[in-house]
C-alpha cells in the first residue's frame, strides 16, 4: 500500500491543480485551448484520485476495465446524442 | 437511498468466507406455510418465487387493460363511443405498456433466475441476501405505487415510452402521472440493487471448476441481461430523475420552449430502450436454450458460438439506439451509421436461432408442454425478428413508424419472449413446488394460447395502417381488429387453464423426482425437488468436470483448475451434473459448528420499501416545488416526512442488524478472483452511479450544443464558491483516506476524529453551496427560470443529494467508530471511502463544466 506521506503529496497536488484550472480561466486562452486545459486537468485528478485514494492502482485491473465500461457508455450517450443534432 | 443501501449493507452481509458444512440454522425461522416467513425471508428461492407470483399479478392486471382496449377498438371510434373515454384509453395503453415490460416481464424472468441460478452456480444464497430481498419488495411497492396512480386524478396517459413534451405536466398534469413516473423510479431502484447483486454473485461465487465458459445457458443470459440492466437502468434512472425534476420541481429540460427538449428525452429513454428489449428477451432465449436440450437430449449445436453471439449483442445493443428515431431531426449520417448496427445486430441473433433449430434437427425431440412453448416461442420470434429488421431500414421506417406494424412486431418479440418464459415456469415448476403439474392440460394451455396469440397479433400486421396508439381507423380494417380482439380474449383466457393447473398441483399433483426430466443436466435438478434451504449439503465442486459435493473437510484448493471438459456425456457447459452426491457427509466437523450459520431473515427490507414508498407517494402531488395547499398538501407532506423517517430508520436497523450472508468457498470468480464480495458489490454500484451522472452531464451537454456550446454562460457569475467548494470536498477526501489509515492501525481515536472532520467537511459544502444558492435565488433565479438554470441547479443537486446520502453513512460511521467498531474489521470503511471518492471525482468534472466553461 501507499504511505501517508505519498497520501498528503497527492492531496497536494490536487488542491494546487484545481486551483491552476480556475487561473487558466482568467489567463486569457483561447475558449477552446483553455477548455482542453481545463478538462485535461480535470481528468488527470479523477485519475489520481481513483488511482491513489481509491487504491485502483493496486486492485486487480477488472476493476478499473469495470468503471472504464461504465465511462464508455455515458460518452457514448453524450457524444452521439450531441452529434446527432449537428 | 440507493446510494446508502449497499454500503450499509455490505459490511453486515457479505464476504464471510467461511468453509462450513451444511446444516440449516432455521430455528427461529418460519415454515413455508407461515406467512410471516414470506415477509422477512431472505432466502433466494422464496424470493423468486414472490417474483413470480407477484409478476403474474401484474400480467393479469396489464392483461385486463389490454382487453378494455381490444374491446374499445372492435370498431372504429369516434371521440366518446365505446367503454373507454379517451383520455381513460390513452391511459390504459401507456399502463399496459409500462405494466407488461417494467412489472411482469423482467420480474417474471427475475423469479426463475432467483431461484435456479444460484442452484446452478453452486452458491447457497445470493452474495447480499437482505439486498435480494429489498430488491423484491422495492418492486412490489413501486407496483403498488403505480396501482395507486390510477387513483390520483388518473394515470400517465402519454405512452409508455413517455415522449417529450407530454410527459410534462402541461400536458399530462393528473397527479397519477407523476406518481407513476415516481413509481418507476422506484422500480429502477429494485432493478439497480438487483443487479449488483447477481453481478457480484454470479462473479464471485461460482463452485469450483464452474468456469464462465462452463457456465449453463440459462446463468449466461442472466448473466449478460443483469450486465445490460446495470448500465441501461442508470440511463432511464437519469431520464426519469429529470423527468420527475421537470413535473415537481419545475425545470424545464423537456418543455416545448427548452432546446431539442423532445430530442433530449428520446435519446435518454431510447439509450436505455433497446438494451430493454434485449433485458426481457434474453432469459426467455436463456429458457429455451435449456428446455431445448432437455428435450431434444442433446447438447446445443455450437455451444461456444451461441455465447459469443450473446455477448456481441449484448455490447451491440447499447449502439443502435436511435433507430428508434429515424423520424426525429437527428443527422442523416447518424441515421445511417445506426441503420448499419442495427442491421448489423440481427446477425448474431441469426447465428442463435440457427443453432436452435439445428439442436432440434440433431435431437431426438419429446413434445413435452415446456418443449412445446419453447419451440412456439422460436417461431414467434422468427417472425416478430424478421418484421423488424423492415424497421431497421431508414426508408422503410418512414412508412411503418407509428403504425400498427411496430405493435405487432414488438409484440412478436415480447410476448413471444413471455412464450418460452411460461414453457420455463412449466419446466421449473416441479422443482420450485416439488410437485408435476398435469401435462394433458399443459398441453391444451398451450394448443389455446397459440392459436389465441396469432389470432391476436398477425392481424394487426394486416391492419397494419392503423395508427398506433389511436382508437380511430380506416373502416374496412374492422374485421381485422375483430378477429384480433377475439384472439386477445382466447389468450387472455387460455391463462386460466395454467392458473388451475399450477394452483392444483401445487397441492395435489404427484410429487416430483430430483430430476423429473430425462437428460437435463444443470445443477438444479441434482438436488431434491424443492431444495432445502441452503441447496446443498457439502460444497458443490465441478474440480473433476462433473458436480461432486465435498463435506467440510473436504474443500482444499485443488491443484488442477484447469478441469475443463474431457468429452464425454456433455449436454450443457461440459460439465455433467448428475447427482454423485456419494462423497457428501451430513455431519458438520467441530469446528464449522462454531461459526454462525447463515442468516435467512430480516424484517428491514420490507419496512425500509414501505418506507421508501410513502416517502415517493408524499412527494407526487409537487409541483414547482411546491405542495397543494390545504389539508390535502399537508397530508401529502406529512406522508412524506413519515416515510423519510420509517427509510432512514430501517436503514440504520439494516446496518445494526447482525446478519450473516452465505457461506462459500471461493471457487471460480473471473474476472474478481481475490477481491471481497462487498466491495466488488461497491464498485459495480459505482458503474451505475457513472452512467447516472453520465446521462445527467450528457443531457447538459446535449442541451447546451442545441442551445448553442459558446453562447451558453454558466449560472454562477462568480467561480470562487465553486473552487472553495473543491477544496472543501478534496480535503474530505483526503480525511476519509487517513480514517483508513487510522483504521487499519487500529487508531481509534485517529479513526473517528478523521471520520468526524469528513462528516464536518462535507457539511461545510452544504452549508456553502447553501449560501451560493440563497444568492443566486436572491439574483431572481430559479430552477425554472431557463433551461441553463434546470441544469445547473437539478445537477449539482444530484450531487448534493449523493454528499447528503455520504453524510447519512459518514455519521453512522462515526458513531460506530466512536464505539471502538472497525478496528478488527476496516472493510466498511473502505467502502465507504470509495462511494466518497467517487463522489468528489463527479464534482472534479462539474466544477469546471458549470462554474468555469
Amino acid at each position: 500500500m501507499v504511505s501517508t506521506k505519498l497520501y498528503t503529496a497527492i492531496y497536494a497536488v490536487l488542491f494546487v491543480s484545481a486551483t491552476v484550472q480556475v487561473l487558466v480561466e482568467f489567463a486569457g486562452l483561447s475558449y477552446w485551448l483553455a477548455f482542453g486545459v481545463i478538462m485535461v486537468l480535470s481528468a488527470a485528478k479523477a485519475v489520481l484520485v481513483a488511482a491513489y485514494f481509491q487504491h485502483l492502482r493496486f486492485e486487480p485491473r477488472s476493476l478499473t476495465y469495470l468503471v472504464g465500461i461504465g465511462l464508455v457508455a455515458a460518452l457514448a450517450l453524450t457524444l452521439a446524442a450531441s452529434y446527432s443534432l449537428l | 437511498m440507493t446510494d446508502a443501501s449497499p454500503e450499509q449493507d455490505a459490511a453486515a452481509d457479505g464476504g464471510h468466507e467461511v468453509a462450513h458444512g451444511g446444516d440449516d440454522h432455521g430455528h427461529d425461522f418460519p415454515g413455508t406455510g407461515s406467512i410471516k416467513r414470506w415477509f422477512v425471508t431472505t432466502n433466494h428461492k422464496d424470493v423468486g418465487i414472490l417474483y413470480v407470483v407477484t409478476s403474474l399479478f401484474f400480467l393479469v392486471l396489464g392483461g385486463v387493460l389490454a382487453w378494455l382496449m381490444r374491446v374499445q377498438l372492435l370498431a372504429p371510434r369516434a371521440l366518446g363511443e365505446g367503454i373507454l373515454a379517451p383520455v381513460a384509453y390513452n391511459q390504459a395503453v401507456s399502463a399496459h405498456g409500462l405494466l407488461m415490460v417494467f412489472w411482469f416481464l423482467s420480474p417474471f424472468a427475475f423469479g426463475f433466475a432467483n431461484y435456479v441460478v444460484p442452484l446452478q452456480l453452486g452458491a447457497k444464497d445470493l452474495a447480499f441476501p437482505r439486498l435480494n430481498a429489498l430488491s423484491y419488495w422495492l418492486y412490489l411497492f413501486s407496483g403498488i405505487l403505480f396501482g395507486v396512480s390510477f387513483f390520483q386524478g388518473g394515470t400517465f396517459s402519454g405512452g409508455w415510452t413517455m415522449y417529450a413534451p407530454l410527459n410534462v405536466p402541461t400536458f399530462t398534469p393528473d397527479v397519477g402521472a407523476s406518481t407513476a413516473v415516481l413509481a418507476l423510479v422506484l422500480f429502477v431502484a429494485s432493478v439497480t440493487v438487483s443487479s449488483v447483486n447477481f453481478l457480484t454473485t454470479m462473479h464471485r461465487m461460482r463452485a469450483e471448476g464452474l468456469t464462465l465458459r462452463n457456465l449453463p445457458l440459462f446463468s449466461w443470459t442472466i448473466l449478460l441481461t443483469a450486465w445490460m440492466m446495470l448500465f441501461a437502468f442508470a440511463a432511464l434512472l437519469a431520464a426519469l430523475l429529470v423527468l420527475s425534476s421537470d413535473r415537481l420541481l419545475g425545470t424545464t429540460y423537456f418543455a416545448m420552449e427548452s432546446p431539442a427538449g423532445a430530442l433530449l428525452w428520446t435519446h435518454l429513454f431510447w439509450f436505455f430502450g433497446h438494451p430493454e428489449v434485449y433485458i426481457v428477451f434474453f432469459p426467455a432465449l436463456g429458457v429455451m436454450a435449456e428446455v431445448f436440450q432437455t428435450f431434444t437430449g442433446r447438447r446445443i449445436v455450437g455451444r461456444k458460438w451461441f455465447i459469443l453471439a450473446m455477448v456481441l449483442v449484448a455490447i451491440q445493443s447499447f449502439a443502435v439506439w436511435m433507430h428508434h428515431m429515424f423520424l426525429t431531426s437527428i443527422n442523416l449520417q447518424v441515421k445511417t451509421l445506426f441503420m448499419i448496427t442495427t442491421i448489423g445486430i440481427s446477425l448474431p441473433f441469426d447465428l442463435m436461432v440457427f443453432a436452435l433449430i439445428y439442436t432440434m434437427l440433431k435431437g431426438k425431440i419429446r413434445f413435452t408442454t415446456p418443449f412445446l412453448f419453447v419451440f412456439g416461442a422460436l417461431l414467434l420470434f422468427i417472425i416478430g425478428g424478421i418484421t423488424g429488421v423492415f424497421l431497421g431500414a431508414v426508408v422503410l421506417d418512414y412508412e411503418f413508424r407509428g403504425t400498427y406494424w411496430v405493435v405487432a412486431h414488438f409484440h412478436y418479440v415480447m410476448v413471444g419472449g413471455v412464450t418460452a418464459l411460461v414453457g420455463g415456469l412449466y419446466y421449473w415448476f416441479p422443482k420450485m413446488t416439488g410437485r408435476m403439474y398435469d401435462e394433458f392440460l399443459g398441453k391444451l394451455h398451450f394448443a389455446v394460447y397459440f392459436v389465441g396469440f396469432n389470432l391476436l397479433y398477425f392481424p394487426l400486421f394486416v391492419a397494419w395502417e392503423t395508427p398506433r396508439r389511436v382508437f380511430d381507423y380506416a373502416p374496412e380494417l374492422a374485421p381485422w381488429h375483430q378477429l384480433a380482439t377475439v384472439g386477445g380474449f382466447v389468450l387472455g383466457l387460455s391463462f386460466l387453464i395454467m392458473f388451475y393447473n399450477l394452483f392444483k398441483s401445487a397441492f395435489v399433483g404427484d410429487p416430483a423426482p430430483d430430476n423429473p426430466w430425462e437428460y437435463a443436466t444443470t445443477a438444479e435438478w441434482a438436488v431434491p425437488s424443492p431444495p432445502p434451504l441452503e441447496n446443498f449439503d457439502g460444497t458443490p465442486t465441478y474440480r473433476d468436470g462433473h458436480l461432486e459435493f465435498l463435506d467440510a473437510g473436504e474443500v482444499a484448493p485443488s491443484e488442477d483448475r484447469s478441469s475443463g471438459p474431457t468429452g464425454a456425456a456433455v449436454s450443457d457447459g461440459g460439465v455433467t451434473a448428475s447427482a454423485t452426491t456419494a462423497v457428501s457427509s451430513a455431519l458438520p466437523t467441530a469446528e464449522a459448528t462454531e461459526v454462525e450459520g447463515p442468516s435467512h431473515a430480516s424484517i428491514w427490507p420490507f419496512v425500509l420499501s414501505a418506507g421508501a414508498f410513502l416517502v415517493l407517494l408524499g412527494l407526487s402531488p409537487l409541483q414547482d416545488a411546491a405542495f397543494p395547499e390545504g389539508m390535502v398538501g399537508a397530508a401529502y407532506a406529512t406522508t412524506a416526512v413519515a416515510g423519510g423517517v420509517v427509510t432512514l430508520g430501517s436503514l440504520v436497523a439494516m446496518g445494526l442488524e447482525p446478519f450473516h450472508g452465505p457461506v462459500f468457498e471461493e471457487g471460480e470468480a473471473w474476472p474478481f478472483a481475490g477481491i471481497d464480495n462487498g466491495k466488488v458489490g461497491m464498485w459495480i454500484f459505482l458503474a451505475s452511479d457513472v452512467v447516472l451522472f453520465g446521462g445527467f452531464i450528457g443531457a447538459y451537454v446535449f442541451t447546451r450544443v442545441a442551445f448553442g456550446w459558446t453562447g451558453w454562460e454558466p449560472i454562477p457569475s462568480d467561480p470562487i464558491p465553486g473552487l472553495v467548494n473543491t477544496y472543501i470536498l478534496l480535503t474530505s477526501s483526503f480525511t476519509v483516506v487517513l480514517a483508513l489509515v487510522a483504521a487499519e492501525k487500529k487508531h481509534k481515536w485517529g479513526l473517528v476524529t478523521s471520520l468526524g472532520a469528513t462528516f464536518v467537511l462535507g457539511i461545510g459544502f452544504l452549508v456553502n453551496k447553501g449560501l451560493e444558492w440563497q444568492h443566486l435565488f436572491h439574483e431572481g433565479l430559479w430552477l425554472s427560470t431557463n433551461v441553463r438554470a434546470s441544469t445547473f441547479f437539478l445537477t449539482t443537486g444530484l450531487h448534493a443529494a449523493h454528499v447528503i446520502a455520504g453524510l447519512v453513512v459518514a455519521l453512522y460511521l462515526t458513531a460506530r467508530a466512536w464505539r471502538g467498531a472497525y478496528l478488527e474489521d476496516s472493510r466498511s470503511v473502505e467502502y465507504f471511502g470509495l462511494y466518497w471518492h467517487f463522489v468528489d471525482i463527479v464534482w472534479l468534472f462539474l466544477f469546471p463544466l458549470f462554474y468555469i466553461l
